[in-house]
């Protein structure tokens, strides 16, 4: 099976010197949600940007559909969405005219769009603010205003950059919530970019994991976990007894340490040898009174591919660009 | 491709009439000139060298139509450079829209601002004219239908130059304040290098050379012909119209070629 969008060894530098994105290679399958997890600064609106054929590539080739983003420009815009890091719908316009325009722009018939906008408008739970100007919505709406934008021509692929960049709590749950319905509802292909990392490991079919240009790891959120030596299952047990062989003998447990009165059981899947193992105790005549899953999270895989924290990454992202807003303010 | 255009015409022009602010604030010089200038200006200009007005605020209020026009075309220029950074331009690039919609569009839009606004400034002009004290605009001769679509059709074309002049411009040129700075250094000497307000004979030899190839010459020339019948202009109306015709379609031709440079990707 070969992938909805393939790209191959591509890189882009500005300006001559920054290698914004450094030699990635990847597929996204058809209708996975696949996506960018990076710190600020990593190289994921540029690679958002070449696909979306608003940046030509360096070098290496992109296909989407099978049409190359820099010889089927048109084509490959015709079938994309694009739902951009920044907001850029018309504050002058109300959310509906706003709507209307794109549905223009992509050539949807007048009476398919009409019935489209307002449904659009109601997943996104702008249907009662539809005929207010823009200037009056809230960041969230804004945002959700630019994602049913993106959606207006049913493209096969939805590019989000960084969907929820700025939203409280709140509205980035409802913004996942509408990408997960989306996802459901459609057999749409979606790329996303995100530096939270609960974001991706929660959307995301796949994951691949960007600093600095370069995709160190690429793999489903579960088995990038799991790259990491599996999840660790703690037990206190009442008694005496030595449990380790008990523990040892139960299927998919990898190892076991004792410490005090408490196993640390390291185990492939917590969730599927649990069950087992507290059987097995108890078999064995031990008294479990105290479990706990501990599973890696994705901090934790990020730091093991890319050798920091994803914190301390957006720390030196922002120092990045302090950098080069200096250096523009200096330039101009 | 004209669809597209149609559509982002519509969107200039919707944010246009919502602006009412900058409505009245474009039409603030032309009645600074008007209301004042024009009113108080002493009769030191000899009438004959007046393209047959019968004084000087008949005279000038033809060319404040032309001026008008020039200052519209220019907010052309303020509006892209806010839509590039808002990222509504790069919404269009990502749009499956030809390229040439984008610039087309904005030029469009414009023309029908000017025009709009060019008829707000003539109504003024003319009103003005009846009311006991004041002078305007007092037309000779017949002013037929056929004369009112000759200054609509000097207007568009006239606009259409100045609007692609500055859609390159400010496509060019990315920076707000320098595109201001850039803008008021083609402006003032566009608008006084010209015999939109004064008689081109009382300037200075090489000055009348520049006024004379000025569009701005050429628009206020064919003009005064249709308002003041029977007067001779520094040219024909036919070369007037023509010469006008010529730099609208070489400037939109500069305006696209000059768009899709700058809107394709880097
Ligand atoms: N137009 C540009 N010119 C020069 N450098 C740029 C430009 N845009 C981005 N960069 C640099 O390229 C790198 C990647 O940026 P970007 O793709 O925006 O990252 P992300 O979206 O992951 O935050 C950063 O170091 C950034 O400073
Ligand atoms: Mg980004």
């Amino acid at each position: 099976m070969t992938g909805y969008i393939e790209v191959k060894d591509l890189v882009k530098v500005y300006s001559g010197s920054v290698r914004a994105v450094d030699d990635i290679t990847f597929e996204v399958m058809e209708g996975e949600i696949f996506g960018f997890l990076g710190p600020n600064g990593a190289g994921k609106t540029t690679t958002i940007s070449m696909l979306t054929t608003l940046l030509r590539p360096t070098s290496g080739s992109a296909t989407i559909g099978g049409h190359d983003v820099v010889k089927q420009q048109q084509k490959v815009r015709s079938i994309i969405g694009l739902v951009p890091q920044e907001l850029t719908v018309d504050d002058e316009l109300s959310g509906r005219e706003n709507m209307l325009l794109q549905a223009k722009l992509y050539h949807v018939e007048n009476k398919v769009a009409k019935e489209r906008i307002d449904e659009l408008l109601d997943l996104v739970k702008l249907d009662d603010a539809s005929d207010r100007l823009v200037k009056t919505y809230s960041g969230g709406m804004r945002k959700r205003l630019e994602l049913a934008e993106g959606l207006i021509h049913s493209p096969k692929v939805l590019f989000l950059d960084e969907p929820t960049l700025g939203l409280d709590v709140q509205t980035r749950t409802v913004m996942w919530a509408h990408i997960r319905e989306l996802k459901e509802s459609s057999n749409m292909t979606v790329f996303m970019t995100t530096h939270y990392l609960e974001e991706a490991d929660s959307l995301c079919d796949r994951i691949g994991i960007i600093d600095k240009g370069r995709i160190m790891a690429l793999d489903t959120p579960k088995k990038l976990k799991e790259s990491l030596g599996g999840d660790v299952i703690s037990v206190k047990i009442d008694g005496e007894m030595d449990q380790t062989e008990a523990i040892k003998a139960v299927d998919g447990v990898l190892s076991v340490k004792k410490e005090d009165g408490s196993y640390r059981v390291k185990v492939m899947n917590g969730e599927t040898v649990t069950a087992p193992l507290l059987q097995g105790i108890s078999k064995n005549g031990g008294k479990v009174t105290y479990v706990t899953l501990e599973r890696p999270n994705m901090d934790q895989v990020f730091l093991e591919y890319t050798g920091r924290s994803l914190r301390d990454a957006e720390q030196a992202g922002s120092y990045d660009k302090m950098a080069m807003a200096r250096q523009m303010r200096r330039s101009s | 491709m004209f669809s597209e255009t149609v559509a982002l015409t519509g969107r200039e022009l919707k944010h246009w009439y919502r602006a009412k602010v900058q409505i009245l604030m474009m039409l603030v010089q032309p009645m600074v000139w008007l209301g004042l200038f024009g009113q108080a200006f002493p009769a030191t200009i000899p009438v004959s060298t007046m393209n047959g007005a019968p004084d000087y605020m008949s005279y000038m209020s033809v060319g404040q139509l032309a001026i008008i026009t020039l200052f519209t075309c220019m907010f052309v220029g303020m509006s892209l450079v806010w839509d590039r950074r808002f990222g509504f331009l790069n919404k269009l690039r990502a749009a499956p829209i030809p390229r040439a919609a984008i610039p087309l569009s904005r030029v469009f839009a414009t023309v029908i601002r000017a025009v709009v606004a060019a008829m707000l400034v003539l109504a003024i002009a003319l009103l003005f004219a009846h009311i006991p004290g004041l002078k305007g605009l007092t037309i000779i001769g017949h002013f037929g239908i056929t004369d009112f679509l000759g200054v609509i059709l000097i207007l568009v074309l006239l606009a259409t130059a100045f609007a692609s002049i500055f859609v390159a411009i400010a496509l060019t040129i990315k920076q707000q304040e320098t595109l201001f700075a850039v803008i008021n250094l083609v402006n003032l000497p566009l608008m006084f290098a010209s015999a939109a307000l004064f008689p081109i004979s009382s300037m200075p030899d090489w000055l009348q050379t520049v006024a004379k190839v000025n569009p701005l010459t050429l628009a206020v020339d064919g003009m005064r012909q249709l308002f003041f019948h029977g007067s001779t202009g520094i040219y024909s109306l036919s070369v007037d119209i023509i010469g006008l015709a010529a730099f609208s379609a070489v400037f939109i031709t500069l305006g696209i070629v000059v768009a899709m440079r700058s809107l394709k990707e880097k």
